[in-house]
């Protein structure tokens, strides 16, 4: 995952290379949780609505500093919006899916919210400079107590997306 | 306490942090906005062009930080009796914002030594901490009037292209009544912080009963197989 992630940062840095370098790697990201049950991923349906509720809570707080401070936040291109939905997903299904499930089978749920914030800030150290890693890890932070306390993954992917999007 | 964790360590640095979309993309920023952070002033630049056999060679002239390109065809000029043609691009030291138009990005100022007989295509870069622009707005005079000379549908992230038979001041705006055109936004302006803070109280009403309602679950599995 490290790998995917950090490779996706220096791809990205390249001219005309930033969206196809944040789709391919969504996507193989995404890949890295195919086989693991649906139910360990935190994934389902049942209580959608309260899923996604806190999917758009989550995404709300995330946004917050950034509305508070300036009024409004930055806006995306609208081409790099398809992009900022693959990168969200891959890597909810990545850290705190996959990841996640397989810290909190060894370690139990300690493990796998602290594993999964540090390997989560390790994997944007080169996409970020390092004044922004306390701002990542504790956002991962929060998703990965999400995932613990709900065991929802819907939520945390809804909030990264729409954080993605205006951030 | 995860929240308020979050909510201190993102108001350390500026927007734009989440997921290298950002980090906020590096702009030099005349009137630089307020989460702008550290800011280096823009930068000009100069060109000379040769004129060989009557025709201006084909050249691009740029602002030495790369933020404004403007290239030139063969015979883009009107080089009678000219050996060779200076272009300049210079930043604007000062903001203006006309009225019905927001202006995104510095003006910069164009000038050279001969008329343009070819359009010649030029490039704006922008940053993130604003809207997308959508056009590119000139003006012979800094004061006004702005018309916008449209833009490419194509460029490259974060830059805008456009073409032109003229000289003048160049910046990349929107039409400020509306949001720009094909942005993707959560929300905005004043409104925002409300939304935001309403939303907030869904933690309250989605996270708390789906805890409760997840872990009441876990237990009651927990029972059961104790049953056995």
């Amino acid at each position: 995952m490290l790998c995917i992630e950090w490779a996706r940062a220096s791809i990205q840095a390249q001219p005309y290379m930033a969206i196809p370098a944040l789709v391919v790697g969504g996507a193989a990201l995404g890949a890295v949780a195919l086989g693991t049950p649906a139910d360990r991923l935190g994934l389902g349906t049942s209580r959608l609505g309260l899923r996604i509720l806190g999917g758009m809570a989550l995404g709300a707080v995330l946004l917050l500093p950034a509305a508070v401070r300036s009024g409004s936040v930055p806006i995306m291109p609208a081409g790099l919006a398809f992009a900022a939905v693959a990168v969200s997903i891959g890597e909810e299904l990545a850290f705190r899916g996959a990841l996640y499930a397989a810290l909190h089978e060894v370690g139990g749920a300690p493990l796998a919210i602290i594993g999964s914030t540090a390997l989560w800030t390790a994997a944007h150290a080169l996409s970020h400079p390092p004044a922004f890693l306390g701002a990542v890890a504790a956002a991962g932070l929060l998703l990965a107590l999400w995932r613990w306390a709900c065991r929802d993954l819907v939520g945390p992917v809804i909030g990264h997306v729409i954080a993605d999007l205006a951030l | 306490m995860a929240v308020t964790a979050y909510m201190v360590a993102a108001w350390m640095v500026a927007p734009g942090f989440y997921d290298g979309f950002g980090p906020v993309q590096p702009y030099n920023w005349t009137c630089p906005p307020p989460q702008a952070g550290a800011n280096l002033k823009p930068s000009s630049g100069h060109l000379d062009i040769k004129v060989i056999g009557g025709v201006s060679d084909a050249n691009s002239a740029f602002s030495n930080d790369g933020q404004v390109v403007i290239g030139f065809l063969p015979g883009a000029f009107d080089s009678t009796g000219k050996t060779t043609i200076s272009v300049d691009v210079t930043p604007l030291p000062t903001c203006p914002q006309p009225a019905g138009i927001r202006l995104v990005t510095n003006v910069y100022q164009i000038t050279a030594s001969a008329s343009l007989v070819k359009s010649a295509n030029l490039v704006l870069r922008y940053s993130n901490l604003e809207p997308a622009p959508t056009d590119v707005y000139f003006a012979s005079d800094p004061g006004g009037p702005w018309k916008s000379i449209g833009a490419a549908q194509q460029a490259q992230p974060f830059t805008i292209v456009t073409t032109t038979k003229l000289f003048g001041y160049f910046a990349a705006g929107y039409a400020s009544a509306s949001p720009p055109p094909g942005a993707v936004s959560v929300g905005g302006g004043q409104a925002l912080p409300i939304v935001v803070a309403v939303l907030i109280g869904l933690v309250v009403l989605a996270g708390i009963p789906l805890a409760i309602l997840r872990r009441r679950q876990s237990h009651g599995e927990a029972e059961e197989e104790g049953d056995v």
